[in-house]
């Protein structure tokens, strides 16, 4: 176990420089797609946030969002909320195909296969940055000033990029041993941001049987923890300290995915090439 | 008496055969079977045999891609395929490319800088060197993979068929420095081409396998002519005695399996 902890550590740190380049390359090769590049890594963020405010916001007229007295309204409290799903959404729907998408690399040269979670995960923290971008402006726009405490996002950012890297690790493994995986999570994947608390808060009004049980069952989605904590660090001024309990239970489900994980891509290092 | 590079012992490879409506089936393919071979370092050996015989994956496994099912393998430096045409990516330029595959390939930022003006030196591409790779012709694309895989420094060389790319002229400068890395570097060479003429003028050691079997390993000329009179016999044949031949072949490297689901591979491995 601790030994294919370690391996896939140790091979993604000694291939630092060839994460970076392949995942650089790949954002370079998908703006060239296009011709006007990178405009379309803000665009469609934003009019996917536009649409969902369109919606929900304006056209059922949500009201704003209150925790511990301080009220937030709806715009700026959905853009904190989908600039974090907008990192983890891709992560884990190409994740899926991280060692598919490279069969002629793997099958043609010795290749440190358990890199190629990693390269996603990066080359989506760039669109994080960009969407970062898109969040920002809209909150100036909505009347918020940065303070200390948003540089909780910084921390949150990385416990976003271990999950998304260990849940890619797991899926991408397992998309080889069984193309449906990926099929699976792609229709998954639309109901899970349901489940989590992007487009509402995920709560239940007391008015639903079992409410209190359900609220519990909610947080217990390791999202939850992620996207709550920059909404925290933004506009309620909460630090990680006044969620130990979370935190704590947080870090473990991401050791255990990240463990499973190794072990999986330990396990299956050299049989990728026969499974294609 | 020189150490040896690679010592093959006793080594087979088994793939998963598929029923015509893509199902499993059970059956079990030796794609190799029983192969034991020793090669001596700087030696250069062409690997000679029909379609489907298993010099690929031979290759595959020498290269360290794939992994064997039995037997030992036990290879001494670095191996390195060398692989044309994967890596690159058709939306970017020619110099972007060789950063690309550079990268893929392993080598540091500082390697690269070192590798990008001898790589364009040698694949004469000129000012298409600014253009995506995507408008590239097929040769040029292949000169542009070829140049960079050369620029790999490991000690075992591993050729599949990558040598009849390119115009002639490409092909000979690819032959000329092939025969340098020979001559110069005592570098070990494994060597797979069709090409008669330039297997018997690049390589010292032939091995011939036939149907996933080692069938002979010696002197290059006794061994191209052996198998050259093989080819020639299986040539002669009518097409009906040929069907049977080949028939009789592929059912000496069935064994019949046990089946395992989805959840057997992931507990218990595949071997």
């Amino acid at each position: 176990m601790f030994k294919s902890i370690q391996y896939v550590i140790r091979e993604n740190l000694s291939n630092l420089f060839r994460i970076y380049s392949i995942s650089k390359y790949e954002l370079l090769a998908d703006m060239r797609d296009s011709k006007f590049g990178i405009f379309w890594n803000f665009a469609s963020p934003a009019i996917q946030v536009f649409t969902y405010w369109l919606i929900f916001g304006v056209a059922w007229d949500r009201q704003p969002i209150e925790v511990k007295g301080i009220s937030v309204p709806y715009l700026p409290w959905l853009v904190v909320g989908y600039a974090i799903w907008w990192f983890i959404q891709p992560c884990i729907q190409k994740g899926c195909s991280a060692i598919f998408s490279k069969t002629g690399v793997i099958t043609k040269m010795k290749f440190p296969v358990s890199v190629l979670p990693a390269t996603i995960v990066c080359k989506e923290l760039f669109n994080h940055g960009c969407m970062l971008v898109i969040m920002f402006v809209t909150l100036f726009l909505c009347g918020y000033t940065p303070n200390i405490n948003w540089l909780w996002i910084l921390y949150y950012m990385f416990c976003a990029f271990a999950f998304s890297e260990s849940v890619s690790l797991i899926l991408s493994v397992l998309t080889m041993l069984w193309r449906d995986i990926k099929k699976l999570v792609t229709s998954l994947i639309r109901m899970f941001m349901y489940f989590s608390p992007v487009i509402w808060e995920c709560s239940f009004s007391s008015s639903v049987p079992f409410a209190a049980v359900l609220n519990s069952i909610m947080k217990l989605n390791p999202v939850y923890y992620i996207i709550q904590g920059y909404r925290d660090a933004i506009f309620y001024g909460q630090t990680v300290f006044d969620h130990p309990l979370l935190t704590l239970y947080f870090w473990g489900v991401v050791l255990v995915l990240f463990a499973i994980g190794c072990a999986l891509m330990f396990k299956f290092k050299k049989k990728f090439i026969d499974l294609i | 008496m020189t150490e040896y590079a690679v010592k093959v012992d006793h080594v087979s490879k088994i793939y998963q055969l598929k029923n015509k409506d893509g199902s499993h089936a059970k059956k079990q393919f030796y794609a190799l079977r029983d192969l034991s071979f020793q090669i001596e370092q700087g030696d250069v050996v062409g690997i000679l045999g029909t379609n489907g015989s298993g010099k690929s994956t031979l290759s595959l496994i020498l290269a360290g891609i794939s992994d064997i099912d039995g037997g030992t393998l036990d290879i001494r430096g670095e191996q390195a395929l060398i692989a044309i045409n994967t890596g690159l990516n058709p939306q970017l330029t020619g110099e972007e490319n060789i950063k690309v595959k550079g990268a893929l390939l392993g080598l540091k930022k500082k390697e690269i800088e070192q590798i990008t003006q001898s790589v364009i030196d040698f694949a004469e591409l000129g000012d298409f060197l600014y253009q995506p790779v995507k408008k590239y012709s097929s040769g040029m694309k292949s000169r542009l993979g070829f140049s960079i895989s050369l620029a790999l420094d490991p000690d075992i060389f591993i050729v599949d068929e990558a040598l009849s790319v390119g115009d002639k002229g490409f092909a000979k400068k690819c032959m000329d420095h092939m025969m340098k890395l020979r001559n110069n570097q005592n570098k070990t060479i494994f060597f797979v081409s069709h090409s008669m003429s330039q297997v018997r003028k690049f390589c010292q050691t032939g091995l011939w396998i036939e149907g996933g079997k080692l069938q002979k390993i010696g002197p290059i000329q006794e061994v191209c002519d052996e198998y050259e009179a093989y080819v020639n016999e299986l040539n002669a044949l009518d097409a009906k005695e040929k069907k049977k031949v080949l028939k009789k072949k592929f059912d000496q490297r069935l064994i019949p399996l046990q089946k395992k689901g989805f959840w057997a591979r992931l507990t218990g491995g595949i071997k």
